[in-house]
């Protein structure tokens, strides 16, 4: 009896050891490596005397390239912030933009999604906000005084009925870069208003410059371009909110005259050939390897073009989208918030995640600034940029965010997939076909009902 | 049947791992996306039965479901009435005039083995306008022809047949490979027999080449189906669907909706569609090789 006793005493202990051995490894928040994280880590809990508990931040972010500062901030941050905590283990997950999106998605719909993530403001928040995945983080941005580091504003594209649930790392406003050397070699001077843009353009290409680039492959790129007109030709921003509130409608004058003016672009050969099967990336590599005069992106290409072969001498200028049609005020702009950390509602270390995502964002001004990154961050910097080095570029597109008064965000960020998808291959049709502008219009405004 | 004498449950539990992850992997998703199908959801949020409506609105009114089948046919049939044929006369010329094949063959092969990301690559840089490099429109205008120059990928109407050519060329050593393994083991006697009889050359191929490597044709033939129905990864490199969904094809409209466009329970009715016309071609393809062949026998 007693030995049965005994062996029956030996399996609740081995049970319980498992239990112990589990949840110290269960820190590792990834069911996956539940299992592995158990044999590996008691090791290290024994010595501690298991003092504090060993937590596994994982977090998922946007910056894979080990070249890129914002990738050398991050793990300089998180190498500091380990060291500070040692019980605290945070676990990478450095993925493209694009992969990241597709991992999230895939992520939430088994409700996996990791402590920390990454996602775009407003309407593309909405559904993950509907879904219930994220933690409200009202109480956390007050402590430290990390609210009021960030622009005032610019959290509210990340709240929803009072919830703040996402941290920006960006705040990007749509500007003109353009090659000074080609625009001289052309004879052109800076465009003042769209007609003087479209001459311009029509100039340079009749002496053999390419005028504008675009990576329009990824169509958002012309998206975003085109809404910059929109912004002009509707006298101001606020048109898609008009037709989300039902007082317009994308068949409204301003939209048609915005294709318009788009087809006018696109025909006078603004674009390079076969515009449509270059994405992103290749199409600014045109720019940045000075093929072309002009090219009209988001001030977070500054870093990029700063860098680049094409900037030596201070060649770049950038300048505010013009008038089109003699409307619309060019302090106006197409505002970019940028892509923002959320935290999971589900993780297992909410209060650690919490704390540490404080303390990542305390840091991130000033570590960006280090790296010369702070230009279009979501936080006030302090510093004298000119002192730390920055090019008169970077000079320049700071100078523009000062001068912003407002300004529309763009397509995806304030309509649902379905009608944005239409719009997108809409405005995509236009560097390939001759279309009427009010059937494009139409066909959009289907769409639009279609997916209400 | 039970030659070797081992238990039932022995025989058992040596398939079991092997059908526990067939099962796991093929037939539940296929499960779930049919019910999931039957869904309005967006993937993450709160998903709501609405029964047969993605079906009737694909079919109705989605102006971009029809195309992208007609395209994957056009692939499909592209891929089975030229890229087979070619390939089988490409394993025939290749066993009858060459000496040692195998170089041969593992050149052609190549495409296969490369990524198709960097194939996708490499031929978007062909197709370029001439003013960025491209070797097409290159040579066309070093010959005088400025007036055939396209921009091939960026062009609605010409834009799908120049993915096409991509495809049939990188998967036509596969084929050929296929096919001249099929053709290596039909025995030499056979060929001096027809020989003394009077059939050589291509009359042999007619009478004998032919029928004898039917079932492997039909390997080729599915093979090159089911893999048109699926292309999707070189459309998503090259021109990733555009311009305006020119390019676009059942699996990459499936992609957009699921994962794009964010209605998941859409994506998945799309992706059932693929699944049975996928099932029904294999159908009737066998079909028809067993008339062919019991034609022959």
């Amino acid at each position: 009896m007693t030995k049965r006793k005994m062996k029956w005493f030996g399996m609740a202990m081995t049970g319980v050891l498992a239990i112990s051995l589990s949840a110290c490894g269960g820190g590792g928040s990834n069911s996956t490596n539940a299992s592995g994280g158990g044999a590996s880590e008691p090791a290290a809990g024994g010595g501690d005397g298991a003092s504090a508990e060993n937590v596994t931040i994982t977090f998922q972010n946007i910056y894979p390239d080990a070249s890129d500062p914002k990738n050398q901030m991050l793990k300089k941050i998180v190498e500091q912030y380990e060291s500070e905590h040692p019980n605290v283990t945070i676990e990478l997950d450095s993925l493209n933009t694009d992969q990241q999106k597709l991992k999230l998605k895939t992520q939430a719909a088994s409700k996996e999604v990791p402590d920390i993530t990454v996602v775009n403001p407003a309407a593309q928040m909405q559904p993950f906000v509907d879904a219930d995945l994220f933690a409200p983080l009202n109480d956390m941005v007050e402590e430290n005084g990390l609210k009021d580091t960030f622009q005032s504003g610019i959290l509210d594209y990340y709240t929803f009925d009072g919830n703040l649930y996402a941290l920006p790392d960006g705040n990007n406003i749509g500007v003109v870069y353009y090659n000074k050397k080609l625009m001289e070699q052309g004879g052109v001077e800076v465009p003042k208003t769209f007609e003087e843009m479209i001459e311009a353009v029509k100039t340079l290409k009749s002496k053999g410059i390419q005028p504008m680039v675009i990576g329009e492959k990824d169509s958002w790129t012309g998206s975003f371009l085109f809404m910059n007109i929109l912004l002009r030709t509707n006298g101001g921003p606020g048109f898609l909110q008009d037709v989300l509130d039902g007082k317009k409608t994308f068949e409204d004058p301003a939209y048609v005259e915005a294709i318009e003016a788009f087809q006018q672009l696109v025909d006078a050969g603004a674009f390079q050939d076969g515009a449509t099967s270059f994405d992103y990336n290749s199409g600014e590599n045109l720019f940045k390897t000075g093929t072309a005069a002009m090219y009209y992106m988001g001030s977070w290409a500054t870093g990029g073009i700063e860098t680049a072969e094409v900037s030596k001498d201070g060649n770049v200028g950038v300048f505010q989208f013009p008038t089109v049609g003699g409307k619309g005020n060019p302090d106006e702009f197409m505002l970019a918030p940028g892509s923002a950390f959320a935290i999971s509602k589900n993780s297992k270390h909410l209060e650690e995640t919490k704390d540490f995502l404080n303390y990542f964002m305390l840091n991130f001004p000033k570590e960006a600034f280090e790296v010369k990154g702070a230009v279009g961050i979501a936080q006030n910097v302090e510093g004298d940029f000119k002192a730390a080095g920055y090019s008169d570029m970077a000079m320049n597109v700071l100078d523009l965010f000062k001068k912003v008064k407002g300004g529309d965000l763009a397509f995806d960020n304030t309509m649902n997939p379905g009608t944005t998808q239409a719009h997108l291959s809409g405005t995509q049709s236009l560097f390939v076909e001759k279309k009427d502008a009010a059937a494009v219009a139409k066909e959009l405004q289907a769409a639009y009902e279609d997916n209400k | 049947m039970n030659v070797l004498k081992v238990s039932r449950w022995t025989i058992a539990a040596f398939i079991l791992p092997c059908l526990i992850v067939y099962v796991g992997l093929v037939f539940v998703p296929i499960l779930v996306s049919l019910y999931s199908g039957l869904l309005d959801w967006n993937g993450i949020g709160k998903s709501t039965f609405i029964g047969l409506d993605n079906y009737v609105k694909m079919f109705t009114n989605d102006s971009v479901f029809w195309p992208s089948v007609r395209r994957t046919f056009t692939l499909a049939g592209f891929s089975m009435l030229v890229q087979v044929p070619v390939a089988l006369l490409v394993a025939i010329l290749i066993t009858r005039f060459v000496r040692r094949p195998n170089f041969l063959v593992s050149s052609y092969f190549l495409p296969v083995i490369l990524s198709v990301a960097i194939i996708g690559q490499l031929w978007k840089t062909i197709y370029n306008p001439a003013s960025m490099g491209g070797m097409i429109n290159g040579i066309l205008t070093s010959l005088g022809l400025e007036s055939w120059t396209h921009s091939w990928l960026t062009e609605p109407k010409i834009a799908i047949y120049a993915i096409i050519l991509v495809s049939l060329w990188q998967y036509l050593g596969y084929h050929i490979l296929i096919q001249f393994t099929g053709i290596q083991n039909i025995p030499s006697e056979i060929y001096e027999a027809a020989k003394i009889d009077g059939a050589d050359g291509f009359k042999a191929d007619r009478y004998i080449t032919l029928p004898m490597v039917l079932p492997i044709l039909k390997i080729s033939i599915v093979l090159s189906f089911i893999g048109s129905l699926q292309s999707f990864d070189l459309i998503m490199v090259m021109t990733g669907g555009g311009p305006a969904h020119a390019t676009e094809v059942l699996a990459s409209h499936m992609y957009n909706m699921s994962f794009i466009t964010m209605k998941y329970g859409y994506g998945s009715a799309i992706a059932n569609v693929l699944i049975t016309m996928c099932l029904i071609a294999t159908v009737l393809i066998n079909l028809l090789f067993t008339r062919l062949e019991k034609r022959y026998n």
